[in-house]
């Protein structure tokens, strides 16, 4: 028996709680590129396949997310933050996922042989990345607070403390990238195909990498448009 | 007349049972959303205090409801209670058809439409002119039903940005909210007075005018509006707390403090100036003050388009049943 009136209606859909829990799976998806870079090195290559359809399923039910974000940020909702720019960091956020996804095929498509050294320099390069995703998916968890607090300055300033930081280890990823390249390319007796594709494996991870330092820079531009 | 009598004493204590079942439920859902306190706190709490406002703070109401638009003075007492007693059907079956169809529509705003559609009837059969009706009353009724809101919103703006920069910016919000727990207390039990004291009229108006109202609210009609709405938080208002409660989780202690304190302090004033407004219009109102100070993760702005649509439509279904009513048991009876 439904025979109410309700003034809960006044309240509307609340993305927050969603943005963060995307954003949580921006670091899990790294976190399983990593292991398969591992197997990739062992090759072990039953669990990464085995991983591959692991990320493409967060990488759905990531797009879910956005999807339900998407469809209930509607105009006559009033939120504390600007909706174009929720919209614009949820954006920028999903190609996070959308590039590890990528990477996630793309390690797939050639048993590749490669040194020590070089499984080595890809083991730094994610770690690089995991620290940049770990740091992306804190400050977005305190969107929370930020909510709680109605933005209090000293929460503000504590969430975007972040991003400089992020920035950085950004910088820092670029220049791995660019010793791996570097490295890459000086291979003797490499296959070229295998060059190649771990070439396209490293900028697509440079990707990711960017896709949180535009990610983070668009957090800020909408902590503080508001 | 005794069964006209027992019809009007029937159809108030539905009024009013309907008045606890989910106005005063909803008003007390937001205490509920917060948790600041139990459900079986929020019955007793809201049953007992609904009632001393209803008794103690009713009067003013009471009196525009009963005679503030219809002169009733002026008519035959039968007439009198053939109106009263159409008015108090009309609303009851208006409320109840849009709880149903779950409109948000005020049992306020039903009832002084019932009246002024009985105030029409009789001047449309000669018992009254057209300028007898008190319009000026009714004008500032009207009046009051859109300051009511506007003004919760912005009690409930200059509430929460108070709470916002002096205690939230400076403190830890966890412990902020600690303390608001316990002041949420209070906005409940004032939130429960205010309303009984305004929206007790809706029921005890028609029925003091069918008794003969000269001027004063006998006692015990007011203690039967507020029994009234106390049994029906009591037997189905509960039920809504938990529903809509559950919709509303959102809302921290600070939030609910300030918009219950809002609420309650213009539905308090309301009663004091005599004007039957919303309770829960004017809660929505609050709401959104505090969503434009900044203090909620999302309000819906479309549910203003549906209060406005149910304004529009309330009064004049009310006032065309009655009249309706009204002919049918003069013309019969």
């Amino acid at each position: 028996m439904k025979f109410f009136r309700s003034v809960g209606e006044v309240f509307g859909y609340s993305p927050f709680r969603s943005l963060a829990q995307h954003a949580r799976m921006c670091s899990w998806a790294v976190g399983l590129l990593q292991q398969q870079f591992e197997a990739l090195r062992k090759g072990n290559y039953e669990e990464v396949e085995g991983l591959r359809e692991e990320i493409d399923e967060l990488e759905h039910h990531a797009d879910q997310i956005k999807e339900e974000i998407r469809g209930n940020v509607t105009k006559s909702l009033m939120l504390p933050v600007d909706r174009h720019d929720l919209l614009e960091f949820l954006k920028v956020q999903d190609d996070i996922l959308n590039n590890c996804e990528h990477v996630g095929h793309m390690v797939t498509f050639r048993k590749v042989k490669a040194s020590e050294d070089v499984w080595e320099e890809f083991s730094v390069l994610l770690s690089k990345l995991m620290e940049i995703v770990n740091n992306y998916e804190e400050m977005v968890e305190r969107i929370m607070h930020l909510v709680e607090t109605s933005f209090s300055k000293k929460e503000v300033n504590k969430a975007l403390e972040y991003v400089p930081i992020i920035e950085q280890l950004e910088h820092e990823c670029d220049l791995i990238q660019i010793g791996l390249h570097t490295k890459l390319f000086n291979l003797e007796n490499a296959d070229p195909l295998d060059v190649q594709l771990m070439v396209t494996w490293v900028v697509h991870l440079g990707y990711v990498a960017n896709a949180a330092a535009r990610a983070s820079d668009r957090f800020r531009i909408m902590i503080l448009g508001r | 007349m005794d069964l006209f009598l027992i019809a009007a004493a029937v159809a108030g204590f539905y009024v009013a049972w309907n008045i606890g079942a989910n106005d005063a439920a909803n008003s007390m859902a937001t205490s509920y959303g917060s948790r600041a306190l139990t459900l079986k706190q929020i019955v007793i709490i809201a049953s007992v205090l609904e009632f001393t406002g209803a008794v103690l703070f009713g009067k003013k109401v009471t009196h525009t409801v009963a005679k503030g638009i219809v002169p009733i003075e002026l008519l035959d007492h039968n007439l009198v209670v053939y109106g009263a007693l159409a008015a108090l059907l009309s609303a009851g079956f208006w409320i109840t058809i849009s709880t149903y169809y779950n409109l948000p529509i005020s049992t306020t705003h039903s009832i002084v439409g019932a009246m002024l559609g009985f105030g029409l009837a009789a001047v449309s059969q000669n018992h009254l002119t057209i300028e007898q009706i008190k319009w000026g009353v009714l004008a500032k009724v009207v009046l009051s039903w859109i300051v009511s809101p506007l003004l919760g919103a912005a009690l409930a703006f200059v509430a929460f940005s108070l709470i916002r920069f002096i205690l939230l910016y400076r403190y830890a919000s966890e412990s902020v909210e600690h303390v608001f727990r316990y002041l949420q207390v209070l906005t409940a039990c004032y939130m429960a007075f205010a309303h009984g004291s305004n929206d007790v009229a809706n029921a005890t108006g028609p029925i003091a005018a069918i008794l003969g109202y000269s001027g004063t609210v006998p006692f015990w009609v007011l203690f039967f509006g507020g029994l009234g709405i106390a049994i029906g938080i009591a037997t189905w208002g509960y039920r809504v707390i938990e529903t809509v409660g559950r919709q509303i989780t959102e809302l921290t202690f600070t939030r609910g403090f300030s918009a219950e304190f809002a609420t309650a302090t213009t539905v308090l004033l309301a009663s004091n100036f005599g004007m039957p407004v919303s309770t829960t219009h004017t809660l929505v109102g609050s709401v959104i003050g505090v969503g434009l100070a900044g203090g909620l993760a999302s309000v819906n702005l479309k549910i203003v388009q549906k209060i406005i649509f149910s304004w529009i439509v309330t009064v004049p279904v009310a006032a065309a049943m009655t009249i309706s009513l009204y002919t049918v048991m003069v013309v019969f009876i």
